[in-house]
């Protein structure tokens, strides 16, 4: 019997063969791998929350063969973590897929060392703008996709059906579905791990908390202040409400979060403040929040 | 898209309704596989726990089996019904599948008779603890009931014997190994006749 169908299941199959020519199995915790892509020649990104250990990972190549992999660094807040190999080997992803949309076709491309490459299928079930993880990080879009995520799925590599990469797999940022986290944000956050081993954060060193003013505005009152931290060196004090930072008012911490990335570690901001009924000043540089291990 | 209610519709025309009383462990109800039009049919050995279960086919005729050979380990066991011009699976080849192919189960869950599932070949090997044996693993649905039920591919070749879920994944006995044993049983079963 020749059919549609039948053109339809080998064209997604052999999407499936190109793609998993890039992904590789991820040995750095008990019980499940889990798997990873090469983003780049002898770079490979998986999802950080499936990093156990930080010695003593080993990847299974597509050519089935084993490496040591050394940890370049990660960050928890997008569950991205990258891994270098000491010989590349196989094929970075192809990257440049064409804008994903709820109802586009998914696979997830995943690998272990036993059975080689192994794949699922869904639709893309919703896409947003850029989204704040549970975790703390951003990514540049939030593609929820409606396919099972299995103990090992995450790391996996999620394609269109062309091939291309729409991102990683991961199933540690949403309680109700797999996430891809973009490409783009992939890009973003590589970058920053190559040259520095983790993504820099911006932090004013401040306790923060919601009010609502009389005048029915917002603002953040100053709980706590770390001694020496950023906004203490600009002046700020305990009782502080914080109104604006640069040019835009500030009505929660996410509020925050967005005008600390706007600017950048190292950079300089100026922080509005109410402080006795008076509004004051600050100009505060953003200082690097401290990284917990 | 053209094809798929054809493969849909003849695959659950050569799924049956394998019922047995499992001698006090509560009746066992699964599925199973027309795999000859002559009346062979393929299951689990873990569904057929009776010497002659009853089988229902698509279209409500039910007949009363005979067990004709069983293989623990492999899971799969083989019965004989007296029906005849029956619509038989035609076998996959199992050692071509590829991940991302698309796949089709048919099989009655929680005793819903002719449920359809579709999903696509996870991967193809050993299941942990489960020895070196070779599985086809493919994100369809199963529930119990779906046991001993087909798994088929897009041209609706019968590929795998639905056998268990692990993590979620359906794991089923590949048709190659379906085939051995059904080649097995034959030959079995000429032996005894020549020995009589």
């Amino acid at each position: 019997m020749s059919n549609e169908l039948a053109a339809f299941s080998n064209y997604l199959a052999s999407a499936v063969e190109w793609a998993g020519r890039s992904v590789v199995a991820v040995h750095a915790r008990p019980r499940f791998s889990s798997s990873g892509a090469i983003w780049r020649p002898g770079v490979i990104v998986t999802a950080e929350h499936t990093i156990r250990r930080e010695d003593e990972i080993t990847v299974t190549l597509p050519d089935g063969s084993n490496q040591p992999a050394t940890l370049a660094g990660s960050d928890a807040g997008t569950d991205l973590a990258v891994l270098k190999l000491a010989n590349p080997s196989g094929e970075p992803v192809k990257q440049g897929a064409a804008e994903t949309r709820p109802g586009h076709l998914a696979l997830s491309v995943g690998r272990s060392e036993d059975s080689g490459v192994n794949a699922t299928m869904g639709i893309v079930s919703a896409v947003s703008g850029s989204w704040r993880t549970w975790r703390g990080g951003r990514l540049d879009q939030y593609i929820r996709l409606d396919l099972t995520m299995y103990p090992s799925s995450s790391g996996s590599l999620v394609i269109d059906t062309s091939g291309a990469a729409l991102g990683i797999a991961t199933s540690a940022l949403s309680r109700i579905a797999g996430v891809a986290i973009p490409s783009s944000t992939v890009n973003r956050v590589l970058d920053e791990i190559l040259a520095r081993g983790h993504v820099r954060r911006g932090y004013l060193g401040v306790g923060l908390q919601p009010v609502e003013l009389p005048d029915h505005q917002k603002g953040l009152i100053v709980l706590s202040v770390e001694a020496e931290g950023p906004a203490a060196k600009a002046g700020a004090l305990i009782g502080d409400i914080l109104v604006s930072l640069g040019a835009k008012t500030v009505a929660d911490t996410d509020d925050v979060q967005a005008a600390l990335e706007a600017s950048g570690v190292g950079k300089t901001i100026e922080a509005g403040v109410l402080r006795g009924g008076e509004r004051k000043h600050l100009t505060i540089t953003i200082g690097e929040r401290p990284r917990r291990n | 898209m053209q094809g798929f209610g054809e493969v849909a519709e003849s695959l659950r025309r050569l799924t049956v309704q394998v019922l047995s009383d499992g001698g006090g462990r509560g009746s066992g109800s699964g599925s199973g596989v027309i795999w000859h039009s002559s009346g062979l049919i393929v299951t689990n050995a873990h569904v057929a726990r009776s010497r002659d279960p009853e089988v229902k086919l698509w279209d409500g005729r039910q007949f009363t089996g005979q067990l004709l050979s069983f293989d623990s380990d492999r899971d799969l066991a083989a019965l004989r019904i007296s029906g005849n011009g029956l619509p038989a699976a035609v076998a996959g080849d199992s050692s071509a599948l590829r991940p991302g192919e698309l796949v089709i189960a048919s099989g009655n869950p929680m005793g819903f008779a002719g449920a359809l599932t579709t999903g696509v070949i996870h991967s193809i090997g050993p299941l942990p603890g489960m020895g070196r044996q070779g599985w086809v693993r493919s994100t369809v649905r199963l529930a119990p009931g779906n046991s001993g039920g087909p798994l088929a591919n897009a041209h609706g070749h019968v590929i795998g014997i639905n056998t268990a879920i692990v993590y979620g994944l359906g794991a089923a006995v590949p048709a190659h190994d379906v085939i051995r044993f059904v080649r097995e049983t034959i030959a079995q079963l000429r032996g005894r006749a020549e020995a009589a």
